[in-house]
């Protein structure tokens, strides 16, 4: 579970001061689908990132399943967030040095999965986004979807309790976008972890539990119940 | 992250950018280049000058001579108050100088000092001439023999004990001798001839110099010495000024030198003298026997000394050389803190990546230093490597011009290389520091904004 207590953030400071989440509260129950719209700069993003523990609140508390993470040391955050969470962010971010098992790999050797366990891992996330059979190509060659694909691959390798999604679709045609969120509601399923998704898509949006409406920083509305 | 991954990584990122790394491997291993040649050619100094004190002198000896200023340098600039007392006048390296000589009372003592176990002054016999039957005269030089010398031998063999009346000769008086091979002449005589000094007055030999050099005086000596060994001319050049030398007993030449000094003031009178210490081959030994010498009122050197003076001066052209790769490295560490900044800056993205993912700072800072020791370590390597090469490429060309024989000018030793690279790791991580704390402190939502 995780609590979102009067989340407030403040960019700048004095005249420049600017308010871009302003007393957020919400409770998202474990394994469910959950969706933040709104415009742009309404502060989605910014929500996403600090209940992650990305970035820090001005006031406020992110509790995530009887945890107050912004109590914790920085190392011990680090650590939260290599075991429990993962991240897919609208552009890739994926390493076009490395091959697809490398990029995959990261999140393991972060986590310091031991060497042994590491392959079978890798394999079967590298299945599970349908590119099984680009394990030693390297990420430069590959299309934008597949990009994004592996992006998921290494977001789901860890096997995390809590997958982020920031505008996972933006930079993808809607073939490509559909597979991506046929796959990331696919692993809510199997794998049993909380998705939380930015998106301006409404009809992502229609697909999740839980739909959080942001604007300028506040809540608007949080509807609940599929469809 | 684990240290092998770190590893890993980082070898994956060198790679990434083939040429930035290897141009900046390239700088530093222009210094390393220099320092290795500069270690290996003092090295190959330091031997050589070994070589040649251990094959002149014995190192469990001590130089003891009366002279207060025998092993330092007088001042030059103050004149020297004559001393009715001792030695005579003489020329010292064309500087007139009083120089106080030891006599047989002197050695009687020092031989008697705690841990000496024997005395015998340095003498070497000026030899009038040497010559065979219907062969012509030769100058030459008598010096007794030292077992601690162990020259190359053409033919025959030294024993343990030179008998009186034997001779070592060089190779190079083989064919002047007449001798066909080095095996013709052993068991042959030779002549060796010495000239009282007192019989020179001064007078004579200035205005019939050649006249009373032709003549056979009365004054003169010769003695019948038959070759048991004929020792190889040396192949350093160093070694030749002794090449030509004779050898034979410490007797044999004392008898000598003793005839052409008789009734002058120099008879039984040495500048130095070889103090042979017990057990001088542990250096607190040696040394407490020299301080003990010393307290006698004489001056004392060892070999050690005397090998501390050469590679004294080895030393300052090594620093200079030191110096001028010091400067290199230090330059390209500029490049090392330069091509990790644009390293950290071109992977900004990953950076945050990676922090987003969980990995703690102090493990991004270490990515990057290794990445920059690893720089080092590639830079050591192709220095190194270069210079070891062109050093065993050159050696045989140097020695031959220099004419050191057989020794060799570079010498390099695995273990002062293998630190030498350490070191620039090292170097090369601290200078990676700048950066890596640049990287480990990258705010991560900022990183994964830049596009
Ligand atoms: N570091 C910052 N300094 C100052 N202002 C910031 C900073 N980061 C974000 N903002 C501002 O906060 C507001 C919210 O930003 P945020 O990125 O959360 O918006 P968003 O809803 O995700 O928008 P988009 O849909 O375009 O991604 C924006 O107005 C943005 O300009
Ligand atoms: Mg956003």
């Amino acid at each position: 579970m995780i609590e979102v207590k009067e989340l407030t953030k403040i960019y700048g400071k004095k005249d420049a001061a600017f308010k871009a989440l302003d007393n957020v509260s919400l409770v998202i129950e474990n394994k469910s689908t959950v969706s933040i719209i709104g415009k742009s700069g309404s502060g989605k993003s910014t929500l996403m990132h600090i209940m992650s523990g990305l970035d820090e609140p001005t006031n406020g508390t992110v509790v995530i399943d009887d945890v107050d993470i912004f109590k914790m040391k920085e190392k011990k955050i680090d650590s939260f967030r290599s075991s429990e969470m993962s991240f897919v962010f609208q552009s890739f971010f994926v390493e076009a040095n490395a091959t697809c098992y490398q990029n995959v790999m990261l999140p393991l050797e972060i986590a310091k999965i031991g060497i042994t366990k590491r392959k079978k891992m890798v394999m079967e996330a590298l299945k599970a986004v349908d590119l099984q059979d680009k394990v030693n190509a390297k990420a430069s060659t590959l299309s934008g979807g597949q990009k994004q694909r592996l992006a998921v691959a290494r977001a789901i390798v860890n096997k995390p309790s809590i997958l982020f999604a920031d505008e996972p679709t933006g930079n993808l045609d809607s073939t490509n976008g559909d597979k991506i969120i046929d796959l990331l509601f696919g692993l809510n399923k199997s794998l049993g972890c909380t998705l939380i998704i930015v998106t301006h898509d409404p009809d992502i949006a229609k697909k999740t539990s839980m739909r959080i409406s942001i604007k300028d920083g506040k809540i608007e509305g949080i509807e609940k119940g599929p469809k | 992250m684990q240290f092998t991954d770190i590893i890993k990584r980082s070898l994956r990122n060198l790679q990434s950018s083939k040429a930035r790394t290897i141009l900046t491997a390239l700088a530093i291993a222009v210094g390393t280049f220099a320092l290795t040649l500069t270690l290996g050619a003092s090295n190959g100094a330091k031997e050589y000058a070994n070589n040649i004190v251990k094959s002149n002198f014995d190192p469990t000896e001590l130089i003891v001579s009366k002279d207060p200023n025998l092993f330092s340098s007088q001042d030059a600039t103050k004149p020297q108050v004559y001393n009715p007392s001792f030695g005579s006048i003489s020329t010292f390296g064309g500087e007139t100088r009083q120089v106080q000589y030891l006599n047989s009372a002197d050695l009687a003592k020092i031989a008697t000092t705690p841990g000496v176990s024997s005395v015998q002054p340095a003498i070497t016999v000026s030899l009038k001439y040497i010559t065979r039957d219907g062969q012509k005269k030769y100058i030459g030089t008598l010096a007794p023999y030292n077992s601690y010398q162990k020259p190359d031998l053409l033919a025959g063999t030294i024993p343990d004990n030179i008998p009186d009346k034997t001779v070592i000769l060089p190779q190079g008086f083989l064919s002047a001798l007449g001798f066909s091979n080095a095996k013709a002449a052993i068991g042959q005589n030779i002549r060796l001839s010495v000239q009282n000094q007192t019989n020179q007055t001064p007078s004579s030999a200035l205005i019939n110099s050649l006249a009373a050099l032709n003549s056979t005086s009365n004054a003169s000596q010769e003695t019948n010495f038959k070759i048991i060994a004929v020792s190889a001319t040396p192949s350093t050049t160093i070694s030749a000024a002794t090449s030509l030398y004779l050898y034979t007993n410490l007797n044999q030449v004392e008898l000598l030198n003793n005839y052409i000094y008789s009734g002058t003031s120099s008879y039984q009178k040495y500048l130095t003298a070889y103090a042979k210490v017990t057990d001088g081959t542990n250096l607190t030994k040696l040394n407490n026997a020299k301080s003990l010498v010393k307290a006698e009122g004489y001056s004392v050197q060892t070999v050690v000394d005397t090998e501390k003076l050469i590679t004294q001066f080895i030393g300052v052209i090594e620093g200079i050389v030191t110096l001028f790769g010091l400067i290199a490295i230090i330059a390209s560490l500029f490049g090392v803190v330069n091509t990790m900044y644009i390293s950290v800056l071109q992977r900004t993205r990953e950076i945050g990546l990676m922090k987003a993912l969980g990995m703690h700072r102090r493990d991004v800072s270490r990515l990057f230093r290794i990445e920059a020791g690893l720089i080092g370590l590639l830079g050591g390597i192709i220095g190194s490597i270069i210079a070891v090469g062109l050093g065993v490429a050159l050696n045989p060309v140097i020695s031959n011009k220099l004419g050191l024989g057989n020794s060799r000018l570079l010498i390099f030793k695995p273990s002062q290389i293998i630190i030498l690279i350490i070191v620039l790791i090292i170097v090369a991580i601290i200078a990676g520091l700048l950066p890596a704390r640049k990287a480990a402190k990258l705010d991560p939502i900022e990183a994964l904004r830049t596009e």
